[in-house]
């Protein structure tokens, strides 16, 4: 198990190598000079000589390349042009919101297609079958800020003054302070002092509300999540529901269901302890891979919502030329996303000794 | 009692029911499946509006109508009948600048379609080279393309096609296809994330050709045209190629779809058609600010993506199951 681990790991690594080559060399082929985009007007010749002194502009290209694997390979993400922050500050200060919004897409897709998929294939051929592949077919087929705004409509407008109203944007109430949990634990007096880890935490809503046990917080931030997760996860929770049904289909023809059955177990036994723990195999390896589509919904659903997260600082920063801050998080969400494969692929062979022996 | 073997050779034809022809035999299975049946007749319907726009349209999809009507009064407010406006011929409105809705979502369906299949084709002639040749080749070859593929699949599509549209554009201004774009779309962009959009599919099908050239590359067949010394070319495409055609016909039809999608994803953050372009991703940006007050000209761009969408979806998954040679049929 241990060398299947570290086999699947050794493996990724040629492809990691490969995407900072290729966000490298990606973003040194945008044209325009990133000097002039972002700083406009006040861009002189002096300025931009200065400002590619700063950045190492003025290096050949495959100097350039060298300091910046160097960087990359010890986490130095270099420094934003546009905010002249650290890279890794912006998403440490992003990056909660999107993995908020991720998780809660990916819980509400997995808790609903799952039982939805499971459900169909049972009753196989019948109307709630037909009825429910149709509408995951038509989930999948919905344009995500589609959804999202059809949604705000919904629930902000046409359903206002009614207990089901939902707030159409933002992540909080406007206005609304909640304490930190590291200051309310007395583990650190004020954001600057607190370590990265800590207010990274602090920042995730809902993590914050549980651990200080405050319920305005806890409420306040679901609230404010739920659309942005209904739309950012129904096509996971399509394709899941999808993948469910035809993996259990495959299961319940098999011979050891048939066998389970014929020994007198009730059907819950049959169905829930035999068929669906092996049918869900293959769907875990689409969950893992629904992260580079729920990152997709992120960037499109973070502009409908007014969400200030990863996805949108990344199209804001590719349209301003803000190199540091694009090859940042590029690398970032590609890194997360072989990891997270990675995860996949060793948990399928967990689940499945077949695979680990083969 | 007949014998067969005296029957002639013409009635022998006749008596057998199953045809031998693959496009014959695949019609027939489509015509049963329901859900080719529904996704046919979706797209269909688009293809006619695609056509026939000039002459469905009931208004021009540019030009805003600022009381140009004989006792009109300048800048009608935008309205609709789901908020109780009275005007018969807007069918879906009027846009923020006074544009027939219907007429520009009609003209949208030839820019959508256009879009999403041509990208789709250039994504194939690519994809399914690299796949053949990773497939046939094997070795380092294959394991060069096949770690290049995964590497452009680690990143999620979407944010790719957007550097990709940033890259391009600068350098394609000018191009022949580029002018073509303009020309009769008046929306060079386009091809931009035609282009942007057929790069990042190219790993699907690449993967998907050197799937099935794995699974017949050893077969007997294969071994003996081997054998016989033909031509390496010719053997990948005469004889390996049509073996992957079926998994790549499902896959083609499914990824238009998503090909329409991620167009309209572009234009929706601004990189993509501009306004006044009738692109419903485009349609759907410069609305998003007035969904609460107007939210008719957001329903029926997005309803129409989505409606385009489900019919490629829906016949590709016919076709998948028309395809599929485990399925018993008579």
């Amino acid at each position: 198990m241990a060398k299947f681990i570290l086999r699947r790991f050794l493996y990724s690594i040629p492809v990691l190598l490969g995407i900072l080559i290729l966000t490298f060399a990606l973003l040194r082929s945008i044209p325009g000079d990133p000097c002039r985009a972002i700083l406009g007007e006040r861009a002189t010749d002096a300025v931009c000589d200065a400002f590619a002194e700063r950045y190492g502009l003025n290096k050949s290209i495959p100097e350039q390349f060298g300091i910046y694997m160097g960087r990359a390979l010890r986490g130095d993400l270099d420094v934003s042009f546009r905010f002249g922050r650290p890279v890794t500050e912006l998403i440490i200060e992003r990056l909660p919101t999107t993995a908020e919004l991720a998780l809660l897409a990916l819980t509400f897709a997995i808790i609903v297609g799952i039982p939805l998929g499971i459900i169909s294939a049972y009753r196989h051929n019948s109307w709630l079958d037909v009825v429910t592949m149709f509408g995951a077919n038509l989930g999948v087929s919905m344009p995500v800020f589609w959804l999202g705004l059809m949604l705000s409509y919904l629930f902000g407008v046409l359903l206002k003054d009614t207990p089901f109203s939902l707030p159409p944007s933002g992540r909080l109430s406007p206005g609304a302070y909640y304490d930190p949990f590291y200051i309310s634990w007395g583990l650190a007096a004020s954001e600057e002092t607190a370590s990265g880890l800590l207010v990274f935490l602090s920042r995730l809503n809902i993590f914050n509300g549980l651990v200080t046990l405050n319920a305005a917080q806890l409420v306040d931030s679901i609230r404010h999540l739920i659309l942005p997760s209904i739309a950012v996860g129904t096509i996971p929770l399509a394709v899941i529901a999808r993948m469910t049904r035809s993996s259990l289909l495959e299961v319940l023809s098999m011979d050891y269901v048939r066998t389970a059955r014929a020994k007198g177990l009730s059907e819950t036994n049959v169905v829930i302890r035999h068929a669906v723990r092996n049918a869900l195999l293959p769907v875990v390896t689409v969950i893992g891979l629904s992260f580079g589509g729920l990152m997709s919904g992120a960037v499109l659903t973070e502009s409908v919502f007014g969400l200030s997260g990863v996805g949108r600082m990344l199209t804001d920063s590719i349209t301003a030329r803000d190199y540091t801050v694009v090859q940042g998080f590029t690398i970032f969400i590609a890194v997360t996303f072989v990891i997270i494969n990675w995860i996949v692929d060793v948990l399928y062979a967990f689940l499945d000794p077949r695979i680990r022996l083969s | 009692m007949s014998d067969i073997a005296s029957l002639p050779i013409d009635e022998l034809k006749l008596k057998s029911s199953a045809s031998r022809n693959f496009w014959a035999e695949l019609y027939r299975n489509l015509r049963r499946n329901r859900s080719a049946k529904a996704g046919a007749a979706i797209l269909g319907f688009l293809v006619i509006l695609a056509l026939f726009a000039s002459v469905i349209a009931t208004h021009s999809p540019i030009e805003p109508l600022l009381g140009k009507e004989p006792g009109a009064k300048v800048r009608k407010p935008p309205c609709s009948i789901l908020t109780g406006c009275t005007e018969p011929t807007h069918w879906m409105g009027l846009d923020l600048n006074g544009r027939d809705v219907f007429s520009r979502v009609v003209y949208g369906t030839r820019i959508s379609l256009t879009v999403g299949a041509t990208s789709v084709v250039f994504a194939m002639l690519f994809g399914v080279l690299l796949g053949l040749m990773a497939g046939y080749a094997g070795g380092w070859v294959d394991n060069l393309i096949m770690r290049a593929m995964d590497v452009v699949l680690a990143f999620p599509s979407l944010l790719l096609a957007i550097v990709f549209v940033t890259i391009l554009e600068p350098r394609l201004k000018g191009t022949f296809f580029y002018n073509l774009f303009d020309q009769f779309f008046g929306e060079p962009r386009l091809f931009i994330v035609l282009l942007a959009i057929a790069i990042v599919f190219i790993p699907v099908y690449a993967r998907v050709t050197r799937a099935s050239v794995l699974s017949v590359k050893e077969n007997d067949f294969i071994v003996a045209v081997r054998a016989l010394g033909a031509n390496p070319m010719r053997i990948v495409f005469r004889h390996i190629l049509p073996h992957a055609l079926t998994p790549l016909i499902v896959q083609a039809t499914l990824g238009i779809g998503t090909a329409i999608l991620d167009s309209a994803a572009l234009s929706f953050l601004g990189l993509g058609a501009q306004p006044p372009t009738p692109e419903w991703g485009a349609m759907l940006s410069e609305a998003r600010a007035y969904v609460f007050t107007a939210p008719h000209i957001v329903f029926f761009p997005g309803f129409f993506i989505m409606l385009t969408v489900l019919g490629f979806n829906l016949l590709g998954d016919g076709l998948r199951d028309a395809l599929d040679p485990r399925l018993n049929r008579s």
